[in-house]
């Protein structure tokens, strides 16, 4: 930064343009980010912090709540160890097909989220190509908490991924050549060597993931049937209650929902050098 | 390809100038490498002794690289074996090898501290940790890092960072250890005092040990023997003081500091350069009468004098003209033009044009360089007509056929 603002003072005294543009930017930003989240906070709480705790602490408002936190995490999981393993396989092998590949895998980010759960219903779904298959052996997958792990794996998949293959890309071939020479296995380069240079992508991935799936509304909607305190997650909770006239309700989840990504993201922000230190 | 291959061959079947090391550690025999259609090596062989420390030296692109990697076993040769302390290895993956490699960007693992890594050898071996610990701190004191064993590799110079790739890889007690331009990442400074350092280090550890580089002033420090490497082909190989004094090529003669080439005829007790006529004492049943030979002379080999009249030991090339004298620190360096040969012609051509027409002879430029007391003590001058002589020479063998050049 410091290297940055010497050199655009061009002229000597004071400098219009800064304040100018700093001021414009927020002044822009107001409206847009600023002022929606303020409000969700301004009006939770307007009613007196008792009535947004009571809102909060709402049996089926805990239950969405811990039932997004669920799935999210065991979508984070899977997604994590995926995008492990595909940027590993695509990075390292050159095969026919590669490219193919890690477009489909980006693909799901680029799909709408509407678009995607109702794929998830074609497929699983009770007249779906195949749990009209698995329906009569008592297999229900749509509708229930799996159906939500699903839908979040499949609109988060490439995050994690994405995070990582690059630096597999960029990681220097010959520590993984010195580990061999050295005497070690790939198994134990990998687990030596290799992961431990990933530990920065791995954390960030997993978060990104995770904050993406909390929030996921379009897919889970169409998957998960919305029924309260069953397979009613988080900002499901917010619509229902939104429709239902219940403003406080939807508004304390709103707050938890906000806070908790801003967590994530100051995490994201601020560890940046500890995520990555050599 | 082909052509390189014909002169290749015949210069492989002549003996390997110096004696061979008595044990071989490693051996590599007829590794030839091609990456698609590309040949990258040709039939190299070498042996390396035990407790020696064999050079490869040659300009990118010459296949050291690629020699070094197939005996590490990250790399698997078209033909030929690799023989490590009397086992072929040539099938055995990288791991199973015991070789230690030094990269030339170090691979360090980033993650862990330098002991961490100096015991990774041994960790992934399952040993001790008792004697882990022990090893650890004996290679610490042998790399005199012992100050820096908790540090991270990247914040270590580069030289140390050097040192702490050799503890590693001597922590599991390598076969031979295999530098992969150890010092190319390194300022002038920092790579001649570690280059001593590792000599000496190499000298205690009694590791057989084969160092790439194309620093032919690095190889000829550093190594017990050297093999100069040219396309894929050794040229030659032998102690410093054999290739520098005695190149078997023009190649190594130019790639190993300056030198000076002249075209010559071979004559049945003499050798003509030009006009001159040298004694031949040496090497003389290598050649016959009427040979096409080149003669190669270093710029310290050249004595400028005034007169006609020769010290003992010295042989009168010719006479030349000062073109250039610059002064470079050590020594001055002289630029002369002297009348040579006009390439190697058939003996009734060259003997006509000699006659016939002897004052359009082509001239050639030599470089000869004067150490200071000398430069001082006779002051030449640019423009000066002076004496040239030779106190030392060799004469490389004749190239492929006759006529070829």
């Amino acid at each position: 930064m410091s290297s940055i603002v010497p050199a655009m003072r061009h002229v000597r005294g004071f400098d219009v343009a800064r304040p100018l543009s700093i001021g414009m930017l927020v002044f822009m930003m107001l409206p847009l980010v600023f002022l929606p989240l303020a409000s969700i906070f301004i009006f939770g709480t307007s009613n007196g912090l008792d009535k947004f705790w009571a809102a909060l602490t709402a049996p089926e408002a805990i239950f969405a709540l811990k039932l997004s936190m669920a799935t999210s995490f065991w979508a984070t999981v899977f997604n994590v160890i995926f995008g492990l393993f595909a940027a590993y396989v695509l990075s390292r092998y050159n095969f026919w097909g590669r490219n193919a590949l890690i477009v489909t895998i980006s693909l799901p980010t680029a799909i709408p989220t509407a678009v995607a759960g109702f794929a998830l219903l074609l497929l699983w779904g009770p007249y779906g190509t195949l749990g009209r298959l698995l329906a009569p052996h008592g297999f229900q997958i749509m509708f229930t908490a799996w159906a939500i792990i699903l839908a979040n794996i499949f609109v988060t998949f490439p995050l994690a991924f994405g995070v990582i293959k690059p630096v597999f890309d960029t990681m220097s071939h010959s520590l993984e050549e010195a580990s061999a020479t050295i005497g070690a296995t790939r198994w134990q380069t990998f687990w030596h060597v290799t992961l431990p240079s990933l530990r920065g992508a791995i954390v960030s991935g997993a978060l990104l993931t995770f904050a993406r799936a909390v929030g996921e509304f379009g897919s889970t909607i169409l998957v998960s049937g919305n029924l309260a305190g069953r397979t009613q997650t988080a900002p499901l909770y917010i619509f229902a209650k939104f429709n239902e006239g219940q403003i406080e309700a939807a508004n304390a989840i709103a707050i938890v929902l906000a806070l908790f990504s801003f967590l994530i993201f100051s995490v994201l922000f601020f560890a940046r050098d500890w995520l990555d230190v050599d | 390809m082909a052509k390189a291959k014909e002169t290749l061959i015949p210069r492989m079947e002549e003996p390997v100038s110096s004696a061979p090391p008595s044990t071989a550690a490693a051996s590599v025999v007829g590794i030839s490498k091609r990456f698609g259609k590309a040949s990258v090596l040709e039939n190299i062989s070498f042996d390396v002794g035990e407790g020696e420390v064999l050079v490869l030296l040659g300009a990118s692109g010459s296949g050291k690289t690629t020699i070094l990697r197939i005996i590490a076993g990250l790399e698997m040769p078209y033909t030929g074996k690799v023989i490590l302390h009397g086992k072929d290895v040539t099938e055995l993956p990288a791991r199973e090898r015991g070789v230690g490699v030094i990269f030339q960007s170090y691979a360090l693992f980033p993650k862990m501290t330098v002991e961490k890594n100096i015991g990774y050898g041994l960790r992934i071996r399952k040993r001790k940790r008792k004697e882990i610990k022990e090893t650890v701190n004996e290679l610490l004191s042998l790399v005199q890092l012992e100050e820096h064993r908790k540090k991270y590799p990247s914040q270590l110079s580069g030289g140390q960072q050097q040192r702490v790739a050799i503890a590693r890889t001597l922590a599991y007690k390598p076969e031979v250890l295999l530098f992969d331009e150890p010092f190319g990442a390194l300022d002038t400074q920092t790579r001649v005092h570690l280059r001593r350092e590792i000599r000496t280090l190499l000298k205690k550890v009694n590791v057989p040990s084969i160092f790439i580089t194309h620093d032919q002033e690095e190889a000829l420090e550093l190594g017990d023997r050297v093999a100069v490497l040219n396309v894929g082909h050794i040229e030659q190989i032998g102690t410093p003081f054999e290739i520098y004094n005695h190149p078997a090529t023009e190649y190594v003669a130019t790639f190993l500091g300056a030198a000076n080439v002249l075209d010559a005829v071979v004559r049945q007790d003499f050798i003509e350069v030009g006009s001159a006529k040298i004694p031949l004492t040496v090497d003389k049943e290598k050649f016959k009468p009427g040979d096409c030979v080149k003669i190669v002379f270093r710029p310290e080999d050249v004595s400028l004098q005034r007169g006609d009249l020769m010290r003992s030991g010295h042989a009168r090339l010719a006479s030349a003209i000062i073109e250039e004298i610059a002064f470079v620190g050590a020594y001055e360096r002289v630029r002369l033009q002297i009348e040579a040969g006009d390439g190697c012609k058939t003996d009734e051509t060259r003997f006509l044009l000699t006659t016939e027409t002897p004052d359009r002879k082509p001239s050639k430029s030599i470089i000869a360089t004067r150490p200071k007391p000398e430069a001082s003590a006779t002051r030449l001058h640019v423009g000066e007509r002076v004496v040239v002589a030779l106190t030392s020479f060799t004469v490389l063998p004749p190239q492929g056929s006759k006529g070829a050049n």
